[in-house]
């Protein structure tokens, strides 16, 4: 008795019952984690908004804000590939055996009960059958001798394989799953971001500590090009891979174009401007007469205007105000710029502040031995980066690839099989026996079966050349 | 060849005056649709080829009709031309919108409509020409007329592509998707027709349909608002979008007395199945009488709804209870509201051509068994079909997320659908269910997909903002 209980559970699981119910709260729990707001992609405070505390707390505790990552729908997806695997495995035994082992001979009840069949008078045993064997040869049935005691039948048939169909779509199920399941395991999700020029060797994950990488990555330029009304047409980013400071591979991504390597994915996410200059370009033209020359400077860099005199970039304020008698910065975005300057001269120890645009009370650029013109602002950017890893991708697209060969066997590939066997019937007289079955499209394969049947009398009609043959022969039709 | 003699000989009084009913119900369509259309100069432009498709599906479908009910056979060729030219002029629309955008027209709702519709008419082209279910545009066409007028209401402006919609993957997926949708549409019409051909009672269909349209008109008036006015959502004319008071929130204005007509519509439509219930326990035949005409009475209804809708929906200001001021609204801004009712008067007039009509349908359509396999093979070409939209769908998910599935709203609906489907083909298979049962899981399967299709994009919100 105590063994027949997993033994129970086992045929409970295989059952196609327990599939279909399995299958029904699989679809009924997934639309409910489309219906209610799941907490990984919605804003704390718009939960908050979307249900009472007391309704939010019964979803908490039902885990129906996280439908997708909660114990109990994991435990149902791993009940559905059991219940999978039970199926499979308790039908396919069956199913193997007539794979393996293929019908060749049929006997006489089976000949009575086969729906598609039909009987033609012969003369010569042999040379029927032979006739009949070309015919089958010819619409592709690759007919088989099965020999008997002293005569000998034929067998043909096509697409065996279809028999196998159901479980090569299972089995891709199954790789599916797997891969799925591993990535929910070991598989991991995080962010990067990168100004030009920079490297980095760990990454956020949405949540925990960061994760670190291997290798580093750097950012050696990255961009947005426009349509012409001004929507994002292409963002892209250089990005090189650094391995004990050796570049081991560089490539441009692009959207839909990541870089891999070692499994590790970067994808192009995100890109913009931090807001912080990164050159400013400017034309100094002196005011005692000369040439004027263009300078590239940056945040806080001192450059040399001649022998004696030096500038330094002291501010850059991307979006400025003047108010209270300070001056502001409203923004982040680069809309009203302003740069501040400090001219030095070593000779007389004097700093004048140059401010570009002049804003009065805080500029002496009439002081100045320098009159600055601005030229070009470069803005720092910035791109960001989805990193992920997915070891169990390649089960997964294995399992893809052989679930459409799966499918394509299982819905156009037909088991047809055909067997001819000389009989004689009850006056002695002898017949050829023909008969037909296909596993579907039944209605398809009647049709086909005549026409191999008609050709079958058609040469045999030719080769025995006996007029009064074809009145018997459609006599014998039924 | 007698079997058409004694059609032909068949009077076609009820159904010739059906036939000009809808065909003045369709010429008003094609009116309002008109003013849409004409406001653009150019003349073999995207939405003029498709509303020259619209007249041709609309001629089609009314003809369609016209064969169910009247059986004279002239009326399926002209029908079948009508849904040629219908064919022709929206592969010039598909043409002209892929020529005119750059890039093959996947990338919006209303492009991805374009295809559905596409893929619906030559599919049911096919399904005539190669099964010989020849009834079977009287519930194709009119899928593809809503789908055709819900497309004039759409925003059409060609937007370039955001950067990651640009991709052979996005492509492979939507067409598999438009392909497998129409596959769907067409077994639900076949399921349809399978449970006339098996004799299935007219009393259910009664029930069913009213059912139907009852639903659709509950749906409409959960946007009943006090004084019995009818909120719709507020639509700005010059950029073209609805208005938002905040991220996600939008902003409704209020019909007033819309809210009372429909709720007498409602009335009307619950009427025929009040007397089907009652009926159902007391077996008065007088009872389904008065059903039958409470249905034809309340399609007039309908109709006179929808005429109020449009005309106060097109035009005017209205005011918010969110908001000071008067706001303007458009058709555009309430698809659903506007295919509900254009649906409810169809499934109605569907009953009631098979209420006067029956028998003539039954000698029309092929056999139930015929009608069953037609539909199972429509279904096996369909879930494979899915499979690869989904499959296609995941790898460029990965390609541009890193993820190839994210649960979100789309996705997960599309698992359901092929889940559905999935059980379908099992039940058949290994438990041999044929006819009723298995025409049930048809029409379940199409429904799944309407919701994947329409509902997810405007119910449940995504990642899939694009479509």
């Amino acid at each position: 008795m105590a063994a027949s209980v997993p033994r129970k559970i086992w045929q409970t699981l295989g059952a196609i019952k327990t599939g279909v119910i399995l299958l029904i709260l699989v679809v009924i729990l997934s639309a409910a984690g489309t219906v209610v707001l799941q907490r990984p992609v919605t804003e704390a405070d718009e939960m908050q908004r979307a249900y009472s505390p007391y309704v939010l707390r019964l979803l908490d505790e039902l885990g129906l804000t996280d439908v997708f990552h909660a114990r109990w729908f994991v435990l149902l997806l791993s009940l559905v590939s059991l219940s999978i695997v039970a199926a499979s495995v308790q039908r396919f035994p069956n199913a193997w055996r007539f794979f393996a082992r293929p019908y060749k001979t049929p006997d006489e009840s089976f000949r009575k009960a086969l729906t598609s069949h039909n009987l033609i008078p012969i003369k010569d045993e042999e040379a029927a059958l032979s006739v009949a064997e070309r015919v089958m040869q010819k619409a592709g049935f690759r007919p088989e001798r099965i020999v008997r005691e002293n005569s000998f039948s034929l067998f043909g048939e096509r697409n065996r394989i279809s028999e196998m169909a159901v479980y090569i779509v299972h089995a891709s199920l199954l790789l599916i799953l797997l891969g799925g399941n591993i990535d929910a395991l070991f598989g991991w999700r995080a962010f990067v971001t990168l100004t030009g020029g920079q490297q980095s060797n760990q990454v956020q994950p949405q949540n925990g500590s960061p994760r670190k990488l291997p290798f580093a990555i750097r950012c050696d330029g990255a961009g947005q090009e426009n349509y012409a009304d001004g929507t994002p047409k292409r963002w892209w980013t250089d990005l090189s891979v650094l391995k004990h400071g050796q570049t081991v591979l560089r490539k441009q991504i692009v959207v839909n174009d990541p870089l891999v390597y070692g499994g590790i994915r970067f994808y192009q996410a995100s890109y913009g401007k931090t807001g912080k200059l990164d050159k400013l370009v400017l034309t100094a033209t002196p005011h005692g007469g000369g040439a004027p020359k263009d300078i590239t400077i940056a945040l806080e860099e001192t450059l040399p205007l001649d022998v004696d005199t030096t500038v330094r970039l002291a501010e850059f304020i991307p979006d400025y105000v003047v108010s209270d008698g300070e001056v502001y910065a409203r923004s982040n975005a680069l809309e009203n710029p302003a740069a501040h300057l400090v001219v030095e001269s070593k000779k007389s120890g004097q700093a004048i502040n140059v401010w570009l645009p002049p804003i009065p009370g805080f500029e002496q650029n009439a002081s100045s031995p320098y009159a600055f013109d601005g030229k070009d602002i470069q803005m720092a950017y910035f791109t960001g980066l989805e990193v992920s890893h997915e070891p169990g991708q390649w089960s997964v697209w294995a399992g893809v690839v052989l679930m459409g060969i799966g499918l394509a066997v299982v819905f156009y590939l037909v088991h047809l099989r055909v067997w001819v066997v000389p009989v004689r019937d009850a006056r002695g007289q002898l017949k050829l026996w023909i008969g037909g079955t296909a596993n579907k499209n039944k209605e398809a394969f009647e049709q086909r079966f005549c026409k191999l049947v008609e050709q079958i009398e058609a040469e045999l009609k030719i080769s025995v050349k006996v007029g009064a043959e074809a009145p018997v022969a459609a006599l014998a039709g039924k | 060849m007698a079997r058409s003699a004694t059609v032909e000989q068949q009077p076609a009084n009820t159904g010739a005056t059906l036939v000009v009913m809808v065909g003045l119900g369709v010429a008003f369509l094609l009116f309002m649709a008109f003013l849409n259309v004409v406001k653009s100069g150019n003349l073999l432009n995207d939405s003029n080829l498709l509303y020259a498709a619209l007249i041709f599906y609309a001629g089609a479908g009314t003809l369609y009709l016209g064969f169910g009910i009247t059986g004279t056979p002239s009326f399926i060729r002209f029908a079948s031309l009508a849904t040629w030219a219908g064919l022709l002029a929206n592969t010039g629309a598909v043409a002209h919108r892929w020529y005119s955008a750059g890039h093959a027209p996947f990338a919006s709702i209303y492009e991805m409509l374009l295809m559905f519709v596409w893929t619906l008419a030559a599919l049911t082209l096919i399904a005539e020409k190669k099964y010989r279910v020849k009834v079977i545009g009287t519930v194709t066409m009119p899928v593809a007329i809503v789908g055709v007028v819900l497309m004039q209401l759409l925003r059409t402006e060609v937007r370039p592509l955001v950067p990651a919609l640009q991709s052979t993957w996005l492509h492979v997926h939507v067409t598999l998707a438009m392909l497998a949708y129409a596959a769907c549409a067409l077994s639900f019409a076949l399921a349809m027709m399978f449970l006339i051909q098996d004799r299935m009672k007219t009393e259910t269909f009664l029930a069913a349909t009213t059912w139907f349209t009852v639903a659709t008109y509950v749906g409409v008036l959960t946007r009943f608002e006090k004084w019995g006015g009818l909120s719709v959502v507020a639509w700005n004319p010059e950029e073209k979008s609805e208005v938002f008071l905040s991220q996600g929130v939008r902003l409704f204005v209020v019909i007033p007395d819309l809210g009372w007509l429909l709720l007498l519509v409602l009335a009307a439509v619950a009427a025929p199945l009040f007397l089907y219930l009652v009926w159902r326990k007391t077996h008065d035949q007088g009872l389904l009488d008065m059903a039958n005409r409470a249905v034809f009475l309340s399609i007039l209804l309908q109709v006179l709804a929808l005429l109020f809708f449009l005309l106060r929906a097109r035009g005017g200001r209205y005011g918010s209870l969110d908001a000071d001021g008067l706001f303007s609204t458009s058709l555009s801004a309430s698809p659903f509201i506007l295919s509900g009712l254009v649906g409810g008067i169809f499934v109605s007039l569907l009953y009631l051509l098979l209420l006067w009509r029956r028998e003539d349908l039954e000698r029309m359509l092929p056999s139930a068994d015929e009608l069953d396999r037609i539909t199972y093979k429509t279904i096996a070409i369909a879930f494979p079909l899915l499979t690869l939209m989904i499959a296609a769908g995941a790898y460029w998910a990965n390609r541009t997320w890193g993820a190839y599935w994210s649960w979100d709203p789309k996705e997960t609906w599309a698992a359901i659908t092929w889940l559905v489907y999935a059980g379908y083909l099992h039940m058949r298979i290994t438990r041999g269910w044929r006819g009723r049962r298995a025409a049930y899981f048809a029409i379940l399967g199409f429904a799944v997909v309407m919701f994947t299709f329409f509902g997810v994009t405007y119910l449940l919100p995504g990642l899939h903002a694009y479509a």
